[in-house]
């Protein structure tokens, strides 16, 4: 503890020099700290998203919509746990840039418990639903942007007509959900009979249908049977578990992990020959002060130690910054992956990557100073 | 003059000594190299997309979409159109004396991953006769076309590459039937491409519009004259693009993220190469105040030491550049790359390269000029005190 003082005097010795190598080692580790903490972000959203819900929709992109019926035959497939449904229109709240996507459903259990992935709803509010034909149930943050309160009747303009060629949907507000992506004030959940009943085209039919199975292992199996169930009607269904299809879309960024490794690996190199000849140069230029502390009685071990140390002290302070950097910047970073965090263990191994890097570059500079003659130094020789 | 000499006389003092400073000249050149390495080599990705997916766009080709259709996806051309269409001007005749006028109807099916078993969307697309005229590159590598009216498929050899049951024999169920792959061909895209008659497309798809048409113009000229003849008659409902237009709308997703992924990353290497790059000069220069101070003393002018150091400082950036260069093309070139569902091959390409070198002097630059500043400003009675 003794020789801190010591240690930081160092340091500074040169301060523009100092801040310098701390500035390049912040920012390698900051880059680590991005593209790293991305990768393994994406590899943690995807395990937690559930294997066992899966999602059934058309076959075909832009394809007629499901009919109603196969919900029936979806339940009686074995296997199946439950299954639910959902369909939706877009509408526009007064004007034709502040559009609101309406979530039609049939209010049952399943979205209580089952489905939190697309929304939590407490059971007093989906009870409500379920009494009001033309009800809807509004998140905070749309209640916020456009002024509305439970007990307000709100009107939305569709393209989505109504059987007697009217294009307004009026809706009464009865309680509220949140969405599982807060912040982004986009849909309204509604009565599915409702929408049916009213609209003239697509009477009967559905966007998609979210089955849950018993057994998560058995997912692709099941989606293929699925499929296969539906295979030879005109609305032929493709089938996957949100996992899967989270897994898809994050396969883009697995693919990159090569180069992402690449990236990697040349910014240590840049930086551990950078430091080393940082490190070389400050022995250099101090070798008369190591011959003085020889002289006072230091020996050749208290001086290693103490340009490991000051090497040590300045990675690790860099890369903190670095990591810090990274995770402030993260949630720009990842904002096209929803749920992405920085991990923890992407700091902790960028700090023991830190540990590493000071050691090796310490070494080779620190037993050049350790092993110093008194008399060669002093001489300047 | 006098001071162009002071330069080169700094410059070549500069240069004789780099032996002498081995470490720190090397910290420079590995610095820029890994910037310049990563840099070209993520901006390949993009090079390469664009290289392969553009490999054949024609002048002499183009497309006709709905007016309002922000991509041919969304357009719809109905079946009636195709005979006031076909009568357009400035559209090339076939051998025949038939205009060469190709209606297209692209659905999106499912296909299975070779590699993992994941499930996507490919594009099926759907051609008229008259597809080989208009598009005589293709070149089939196996097996045959497909004939008009079968539930025949031709599939790229991309498609067999990245998926399963693309090959020559191989029989695919989709919308209720049978459909046979009789022939693989080459042709750039960065996707896998299918192809099959247009007019079976639509009846077992149950559409009754295209999505688009292709004509192949007499000339590039003739673009104009088409494009003035779709304004004369608003009722048509339709617009005219190049073919690279198009090619290059779809592209822009792809570009957009890759550019920005690699300018990102790219320009945080070309940061901690600088603060290296200027850390090293600023050590030279430390060790040589005594002699910048003499040189100083002895009359040399403040401008050429700037200048001496900037110019050291750039002519060991441009090593790292071309080493730099030379690494991502050895390492990526020519590599595939699968990101974001495309599938191609990496292309280090000379204006990359040249690229790499613009970025290498920036780095050389800026990192030389602070330490440049103060070189010029070491006091001369520091040259009087031994240190």
């Amino acid at each position: 503890m003794k020789y801190l003082p010591l240690l930081w005097s160092g340091i500074w010795r040169k301060p523009g020099r100092t801040a310098l190598v701390l500035l390049q080692v912040a920012v390698a580790f900051a880059l680590f700290g991005v593209l790293q903490g991305m990768k393994t972000g994406v590899d943690r959203a995807v395990a937690k998203t559930r294997a066992d819900l899966l999602l059934v929709t058309p076959a075909d992109f832009g394809g007629t919509p499901l009919p109603i019926s196969y919900l029936d035959r979806l339940r009686s497939i074995p296997g199946m746990q439950s299954v639910d449904f959902a369909d939706g229109f877009l509408g526009t709240y007064q004007k034709p840039t502040q559009p609101v996507y309406v979530l039609a459903i049939r209010p049952s259990e399943l979205w209580v418990t089952l489905v939190p992935e697309m929304f939590q709803v407490a059971p007093k509010d989906l009870e409500a639903l379920k009494n009001t034909r033309d009800g809807a149930l509004i998140t905070a943050d749309i209640g916020k942007k456009y002024g509305w309160h439970v007990g307000d009747r709100i009107p939305l303009t569709s393209t989505t007509l109504q059987s007697d060629g009217s294009g307004t949907w009026s809706f009464q507000i009865v309680g509220t959900f949140t969405d599982h992506e807060p912040g982004e004030a986009g849909f309204i959940v509604g009565n599915y009979d409702y929408l049916d009943q009213a609209r003239v085209l697509n009477k009967g039919t559905v966007r998609n249908f979210y089955a849950i199975i018993a057994d998560p292992k058995r997912a692709a199996e099941m989606s293929d049977t699925i499929d296969r169930a539906f295979g030879n009607s005109s609305n032929e269904t493709k089938t996957g578990s949100l996992r899967e299809i989270a897994q898809q879309q994050m396969r883009a960024i697995g693919d990159l992990n090569f180069l992402i490794r690449s990236v990697v690996g040349a910014v240590l190199v840049a930086l551990l020959f950078s430091i080393t000849t940082m490190m070389m140069q400050t022995i250099r230029e101090r070798t008369p002060e190591f011959a003085v502390l020889k002289t006072l009685g230091f020996g050749d071990r208290p001086i290693f130690l103490l340009v490991v140390g000051e090497c040590l002290l300045i990675c690790i302070l860099a890369a903190l910054v670095g990591l810090a950097l990274a995770t402030g910047v993260f949630p720009y970073a990842g904002k096209f992956v929803p749920g992405l965090s920085m991990p923890l263990s992407v700091v902790g191994f960028g700090l023991v990557g830190a540990v590493l890097v000071a050691l090796i570059t310490a070494v080779p500079p620190a037993l050049r100073a350790a092993r110093l003659q008194v008399v060669d130094a002093l001489a300047g020789r | 003059m006098k001071l162009a000499r002071q330069f080169w006389a700094l410059l070549r003092m500069n240069l004789e000594a780099i032996p002498a400073r081995l470490g720190l000249v090397c910290t420079i050149v590995i610095g820029v190299t890994c910037a310049v390495a990563v840099l070209v080599s993520m901006l390949a990705m993009g090079a390469g997309a664009r290289q392969e997916a553009m490999g054949n766009v024609s002048p002499n080709r183009a497309t006709l979409t709905s007016v309002d259709a922000p991509s041919p996806l969304q357009s719809s051309v109905a079946q009636d159109a195709a005979p006031l269409i076909r009568d357009l001007p400035g559209i090339r005749r076939d051998a025949q004396g038939k205009p060469i006028v190709v209606f297209q109807a692209t659905v999106f099916v499912q296909a299975r991953s070779k590699i993992n078993g994941a499930q996507t969307g490919f594009p099926l697309i759907g051609m008229t006769p008259g597809f080989t005229d208009y598009q005589p590159e293709l070149h089939i590598t196996a097996g045959r076309m497909y004939t008009p009216g079968l539930r025949e498929l031709i599939a790229s050899n991309k498609c067999v590459r990245q998926y399963t049951d693309f090959g020559v024999g191989a029989h695919r169920h989709m919308r209720g039937g049978d459909w046979v792959v009789v022939g693989n061909f080459d042709l750039a895209s960065t996707v896998c491409l299918v192809f099959a008659d247009g007019d079976t497309i639509l009846s077992a798809f149950g559409r009754n519009t295209y999505n688009q048409a292709n004509v192949m113009l007499q000339s590039p000229g003739a673009f104009a004259d088409l494009a003035n003849a779709l304004k004369a008659n608003p009722s048509l409902h339709l617009k005219v693009q190049h073919e690279a237009e198009i090619f290059a709308q779809n592209m822009q997703q792809l570009n957009g993220i890759l550019n920005f992924v690699s300018y990102f990353v790219g320009a945080i290497m070309a940061l901690a190469a600088t603060i290296g790059a200027a850390n090293s000069l600023y050590a030279i220069v430390d060790g040589r105040r005594r002699e910048l101070a003499i040189l100083r003393a002895v009359g040399f002018n403040s401008l050429p030491i700037v200048a001496s150091v900037v110019s050291e400082s750039i002519l060991l950036a441009l090593p790292g550049a071309l080493i730099g260069a030379l690494v991502a093309w050895l390492l990526f070139n020519g590599l595939l790359a699968s990101p974001l569902g495309a599938s191609f091959h990496m292309a280090v390409t000379p204006s990359l390269a040249l690229l790499g070198l613009g970025w290498a002097l920036g780095i050389g630059l800026i990192g030389g000029l602070l330490p440049a500043l103060r070189a010029a400003r070491v006091p001369v009675t520091d040259a009087m005190r031994a240190t």
